[in-house]
């Protein structure tokens, strides 16, 4: 990675040349203001439908990666994402509920370091539906090492439903690096 | 059963019960479900013995 870093003592107008690898990032007295070039980002996908117990908040286990520019994204073991570039991501995910729930409703979750963190939007129907869709976004600080997130959901009511598929499109989630720290 | 229908079946005041609210919590992380937080104000969390007793 490059690296330009600027000081109040520094020569205005000096030419600075990096490595050519990587991304590039600006620093103000050794902070980082700023990442150019290969900004982290992934998106991922359910591949396989995955049946879900009622009542029960249940990680969707999102297998098919669509890109995942700094491999940061575990689509095997643990279906999580944890950036190694530290800062402030903007994350969001839908789940689509194949069922049919009488008094039902469906809510996609954020988890934080395995703890629930934000809400999407409750969907919700007295009787019958054949798909329930619950969208979370929000935005994220990562310490870059330790801190991953996960999409959840949860769907209460009566019937047997599970999380949709179809291509990529009723279950994902995806996120992208806003400003590094 | 699952642990839901187990719990109902233990508390049966629990079927109309929002579980969005999280006093009482259940997840699975892909690996079977498991009580995740229990605070109830009144009703005690089910033991590993109570819920296997249920069939």
């Amino acid at each position: 990675m490059a690296l330009i870093n600027t000081t109040t003592t520094g020569v205005l107008g000096t030419t600075v040349y990096g490595d050519g690898q990587g991304s590039l990032a600006v620093q103000k007295d050794g902070v980082t203001q700023g990442i150019y070039g290969n900004i982290p980002a992934f998106s991922v996908y359910l591949g396989t439908l995955q049946n879900v117990t009622t009542n029960t908040f249940t990680k969707v286990l999102l297998n098919i990666e669509e890109f995942d520019t700094n491999n940061n994204y575990d689509n095997a073991t643990n279906y999580r994402f944890t950036p190694t570039v530290a800062g402030y991501y903007q994350i969001n995910g839908n789940i689509t509920l194949n069922a049919t729930l009488i008094n039902g409703n469906s809510l996609a979750v954020i988890y934080k370091n395995g703890s629930r963190y934000k809400d999407g939007n409750l969907q919700s129907a007295s009787s019958g539906g054949a798909l329930f869709y619950s969208v979370v976004s929000t935005l994220v600080y990562f310490n870059g090492t330790t801190d991953y997130v996960e999409l959840w959901g949860l769907v209460n009511g009566t019937g047997s439903p599970s999380f949709g598929v179809n291509t990529g499109t009723q279950s994902y989630l995806n996120g992208y690096l806003v400003k590094a720290t | 059963m699952t642990l839901y229908e187990k719990i109902i079946s233990l508390y049966p005041e629990l079927a109309t019960y929002n579980f969005i609210s999280g006093v009482i919590t259940l997840e699975n992380a892909g690996k079977g479900d498991y009580i995740a937080k229990w605070e109830h104000p009144t009703l005690a969390q089910p033991t590993k013995e109570q819920l296997e007793a249920i069939e």
